[in-house]
């Protein structure tokens, strides 16, 4: 019974999900936390919701309108940040409470049932349909290219955006343009896996994987590892326990995070601070 | 007859309504070695960032090498500055090695979408070399000392080819031995290399051991210009 769950249509798409949404979020993560971001998974897909309620409100795909709002809101926090002066998590924070209020306002004047609304922000990786699977591939497709065609360009800018830019580098496009990847990844995880996954598919495996490695080019390798890694074995207990998959997939992620901060050689050298 | 490696002319800088540099005029001649001394809020490090076209600048004119930079900057002379800043906060756990730090310095260089050749790869093996840490090369950049932080950084811009090197507070967060060598690092660098060196500093001590002119600033304005070694008397007037 449970073997045979596996050459189900919905479990092996869920697995593919799992596998796309993997590499799109853990590449994304991978900058999201050497930059020091984590909050704008929140923060965008908080603004992809009010965009599919707009979506909703105006009879047009929710689909387009999350990617689009999700998009404005990765675009806003660049210069937001950088013309007031402000420090990046501080722009996500002012970004976050307008999108959630958004999102509250549009919500409440949505006339009927809600539950197709907020399957936006809780979708569920069982029943993810054939086009979010191309979306996602898609997404995970050109997130990788694009990770590959310029990482010298991004290891520059991780390190340092002042001096990569002295250097003659378009820093601030780079930074601008990780930001706009990061509204395009979450938003298709989001549609097709729900919030609750995105957040960890964004953050656990790239923390995961910041704990082994002081080379960007493994971080990246080791973050897709443990992105899939997660997903597989969450997906794999969920059906052996009849429990939810996307909490499990989460709560795995989370385990292999702690056993790897428990084991960092990091820890000696106190990695997670500035000296 | 050679355009000065760069001159400001009544150069204003603002952050916000903060006046940061006040019509800040200063030519620096080809192969010189010039200190810029203040004290904190002075406008150097802005002036340092000026050069660099890492703020706007409000009015007044910019030259590199003769050629104008304060509306566009030319990718191929930002390419050959090479800038040393004042402090690096990286996390120690950072994912990049001393060798992947001064490899980047010749990114712009290398282009979009391409891998660094043998050459760029000699020229950081060089740079390295040069500065005393080809043993520390494959070290997480987070944790290695202040001082060997600072030999990253200058073989950083080293492995860049500069005509001009701008370095801005280099003692800071160095021990008082480590100054000592830095010094001689600095001289020995610049002539090698035939450079234009810029170094901003407060420690009047290591600007006039080390410099051929010192220009001091207050207010976003320069106020005074002598030969290095005349620095510690006049130094020694004001204060005493």
């Amino acid at each position: 019974m449970w073997m045979s769950l596996w050459s189900e249509g919905f479990m092996q798409r869920a697995l593919l999900a799992t596998v796309l949404s993997g590499v799109a979020c853990s590449l994304i993560g991978v900058l999201i936390v050497t930059m020091r971001l984590s909050f704008i998974g929140v923060c965008i897909s908080h603004a992809a919701f009010a965009g599919a309620l707009v979506g909703l409100h105006m009879g047009i795909s929710p689909l387009i309108s999350s990617i689009a709002t999700s998009l404005l809101a990765a675009g806003v926090l660049g210069p937001l940040a950088d013309k007031g002066n402000l420090s990046p998590d501080t722009a996500i924070g002012v970004v976050f409470s307008a999108s959630i209020a958004l999102a509250f306002l549009l919500l409440a004047l949505l006339p009927g049932p809600k539950s197709e609304a907020l399957g936006w922000l809780w979708g569920n990786v069982l029943t993810v349909s054939r086009e979010n699977l191309w979306l996602l591939g898609i997404t995970a497709g050109v997130l990788t290219l694009l990770t590959l065609l310029f990482f010298k360009e991004l290891q520059a800018v991780v390190f340092h955006r002042e001096l990569a830019a002295a250097s003659g580098l378009p820093a601030t496009a780079v930074f601008y343009s990780v930001l706009m990847c990061s509204g395009v990844a979450i938003t298709a995880s989001l549609s097709a896996i729900g919030g609750l996954l995105v957040f960890s598919m964004v953050i656990n495996p790239a923390a995961t994987a910041y704990q082994f490695t002081y080379r960007l080019s493994r971080l990246f390798l080791l973050s897709v590892l443990f992105a899939v890694l997660a997903g597989w074995t969450g997906l794999a207990l969920s059906a052996l326990l009849n429990l939810p998959s996307g909490a499990m997939i989460v709560l795995v992620s989370t385990a292999m995070l702690l056993v790897a901060v428990s084991l960092s050689p990091k820890r000696r050298f106190g990695g997670g601070g500035t000296r | 007859m050679k355009p000065p490696a760069c001159e400001l002319r009544e150069v204003w800088v603002a952050y916000g309504k903060t006046p940061a540099l006040r019509g800040v005029s200063l030519q620096v001649e080809q192969g010189e070695l010039l200190g810029l001394f203040g004290h904190n809020g002075a406008g150097k490090s802005t002036l340092l960032r000026t050069l660099l076209g890492l703020v706007s600048v409000q009015s007044g004119e910019v030259f590199v090498e003769g050629v104008p930079v304060h509306q566009r900057y030319p990718p191929h002379l930002r390419q050959r500055i090479g800038y040393v800043p004042q402090i690096l906060r990286v996390d120690a756990g950072a994912p990049v090695s001393a060798r992947d730090v001064v490899m980047m310095g010749q990114y712009a260089q290398i282009g979009w979408g391409r891998l660094p050749s043998w050459q760029h790869h000699e020229a950081a093996n060089r740079a390295l070399q040069a500065m005393g840490i080809a043993h520390l090369a494959d070290k997480p950049f987070g944790h290695l000392s202040g001082g060997e932080q600072q030999r990253v950084l200058l073989a950083r811009a080293l492995a860049q080819s500069p005509r001009l090197l701008l370095m801005d507070e280099p003692t800071n967060s160095v021990d008082w031995q480590f100054v000592r060598d830095l010094r001689k690092l600095i001289r020995e660098v610049h002539e090698a290399n035939a450079l234009t060196t810029i170094v901003v500093s407060h420690d009047a001590p290591f600007l006039a051991g080390l410099c051929d002119r010192v220009v001091l600033m207050e207010g976003g304005k320069t106020l005074a210009e002598m030969p290095a070694s005349a620095l510690l008397t006049w130094v020694g007037q004001e204060f005493v």
